[in-house]
């Protein structure tokens, strides 16, 4: 898909923005502090309503005013689609809208219409760092292709926040748990499930992508390590293994008084030839593994949707070097559009579309 | 010293009366008391006169929790309704709810809100110990739970079924399906699947 006209309003530090970003690739060149990633957190909010960074969305809306609005409009496979999302600080906190084609809609519809991957500075963190980094890589991917799931995991967080206060209270009331419990089984089947076939899909891209990359000939292997194991990826099975896990961990929770048990303790185990690659793998290593990851997390969701999602790359391509980040964009091949930013010019052939200077938010191609 | 041009005194005491009320903030606390101030004197003295009346002459049952001027209400002395059908709600405004629609013509529960242990509510905090004991001393055929159906909704139904069932009377919950009139386009997946899950023969 293309976004062919975005507008921003009071987002960040944009007062107005109206650009006509070009099909290929849209290189943003700026020095630090003038809009770089606010331009691509507006993206990204705009395909997912959630920032890759901000913890809370009033910090979204630019300081001392009331509403931001994102739009775009994007031609799609399936027509040409108006989209916004608003944010507005009330007095009450701040409340978000989405429409389509000028009608309001739920999250849980808008979402996936404006498919985007992300690759921002923090996702080279994605081997090493923790596995609620691995689960949000998964949940972004997932959330965007599929809406089933997007509920499902809304439902289990709140289900696991009932559990946790139930666990938490004085005297713990048994029947309670047990309701919490079964509800927490049935969306964590539905998030299970999802992510079982999501991986398969996603270690057979990476493997591929990574024996592009690798000089030496070194076997990536991506698997999904779910926290409560089942016998087969399929609802029932992966409902008795989830049932089967809080039976056998029930006391430890008591004690412990939090919830052990479920696909919120779920992580991706990542292995180069066979070695844990954050333990062995070199730190050159580990950065050529995210960007597999990353190639088949595009790949995927392409695949998925028979569409290519918008590519937001946010300062990655500087962070690696000139045959990484040439590695990187001819793993991700036929892209349609993509967005990069970059303090400086990127050295190696990069071929933008078209090449965009920022200076205290403001943006103006540059001739060519 | 008050900065100058800011509000004090009797007007900022309403604003922050207001402004203790659900879904009024600051600002529109603001915009209620100068809308009052802007208008004659007899409208805020009948505000206040109905407040002060419906707070000294309404109460809440004391067999099933509505609101009601008698105790207890005419709901529970009415005998033309049927003592053996039990209509369990969240709130007394959810009995106007069904009222309205004149299909349910036996008694109900108001249990005072919905479980939700985050938020500090457990069925100690509900009046489920009386709905338990109601059940318990009068013959009771039907027990229909009428909450939400939300995340708190379900598992406060869930809850209740499960200590209500041993005492034998039936426990049954409102339906889930498409609104009257409307299109099956405009459905949500969540509320078509549950439609789809409790069709019926016909």
């Amino acid at each position: 898909m293309i976004l062919a006209h975005l507008a921003l309003s009071n987002v960040r530090n944009y007062h107005t923005l109206d650009l006509d970003p070009e099909p290929g690739l849209n290189l943003f060149i700026g020095a630090n502090a003038q809009g770089k990633s606010n331009l691509l957190e507006a993206l990204s909010m705009l395909g997912t309503g959630k920032s890759f960074r901000a913890a809370r969305d009033r910090e979204i809306v630019r300081e001392g005013v009331e509403l931001a609005v994102m739009r775009g409009s994007a031609v799609t496979r399936s027509g040409n689609v108006e989209l916004a999302c608003s944010i507005a600080q009330t007095e009450r906190g701040s409340r978000k809208t989405y429409t389509l084609n000028g009608h309001a809609v739920r999250y849980a519809r808008y979402l996936g219409t404006l498919r985007v991957v992300t690759f921002v500075p923090s996702d080279l963190q994605l081997v090493t760092g923790p596995p609620s980094l691995r689960r949000g890589f998964l949940n972004a991917a997932l959330a965007q292709d599929r809406s089933d799931y997007y509920r499902a995991l809304a439902q289990y967080r709140t289900a696991l926040a009932q559990k946790n206060a139930v666990l938490r209270a004085e005297s713990v009331d048994a029947e309670l748990l047990e309701i919490y419990e079964e509800q927490l089984i049935e969306s964590g089947t539905t998030i299970v499930l999802a992510r079982d076939h999501f991986v398969r899909e996603l270690a057979v891209e990476a493997a591929r992508a990574h024996g592009r990359f690798a000089a030496e000939r070194e076997r990536l292997d991506v698997a999904y390590a779910a926290n409560a194991p089942y016998e087969a990826p399929t609802g029932d099975a992966v409902a008795a293994g989830l049932r089967a896990a809080l039976r056998a961990q029930a006391r430890t929770e008591r004690v412990r008084r939090i919830a052990l048990v479920g696909p919120h303790r779920d992580d991706l185990v990542l292995q180069l030839d066979a070695r844990p690659l954050a333990a062995f793998g070199s730190q050159g290593q580990q950065r050529t593994a995210v960007l597999a990851l990353k190639v088949a997390e595009y790949a995927v969701m392409e695949r998925r949707a028979d569409e290519a999602p918008l590519l937001l790359l946010d300062d990655v391509l500087s962070e690696l070097d000139a045959e990484r980040a040439r590695a990187f964009l001819a793993g991700v091949g036929a892209f349609e559009q993509a967005f990069v930013t970059s303090a400086l010019p990127i050295a190696g052939p990069l071929h933008p579309a078209r090449t965009w200077n920022i200076r205290a938010a403001r943006i103006e191609a540059v001739a060519c | 010293m008050p900065a100058p041009g800011s509000i004090v005194g009797p007007v900022a005491a309403l604003i922050n009366e207001f402004s203790k009320l659900p879904t009024i903030g600051p600002k529109t606390a603001a915009r209620l008391v100068f809308y009052l101030l802007n208008r004659p004197r007899h409208e805020s003295q009948m505000l206040a006169d109905a407040i002060m009346e419906a707070k000294d002459r309404v109460r809440f049952c004391s067999i099933c929790f509505a609101l009601t001027e008698a105790d207890p209400c005419t709901l529970c002395t009415d005998e033309q309704r049927d003592p053996a059908m039990l209509c369990v709600v969240a709130e007394a405004k959810d009995i106007f709810a069904i009222e309205r629609t004149g299909a349910f013509r036996g008694r109900y529960h108001v249990l005072g809100g919905l479980i939700s242990p985050m938020d500090g509510v457990g069925p100690a905090e509900l009046h489920v110990k009386e709905l338990v004991e109601r059940v318990g001393s009068t013959a009771t055929a039907e027990i229909l739970i009428a909450t939400n159906p939300n995340a708190e909704g379900e598992a406060t139904a869930l809850y209740l079924a499960r200590l209500l069932q041993p005492l034998g009377s039936l426990v049954t919950r409102l339906a889930y399906g498409l609104p009257i009139g409307g299109d099956l386009d405009y459905a949500d997946e969540t509320t078509l699947a549950r439609a789809l899950e409790g069709r019926r023969s016909m």
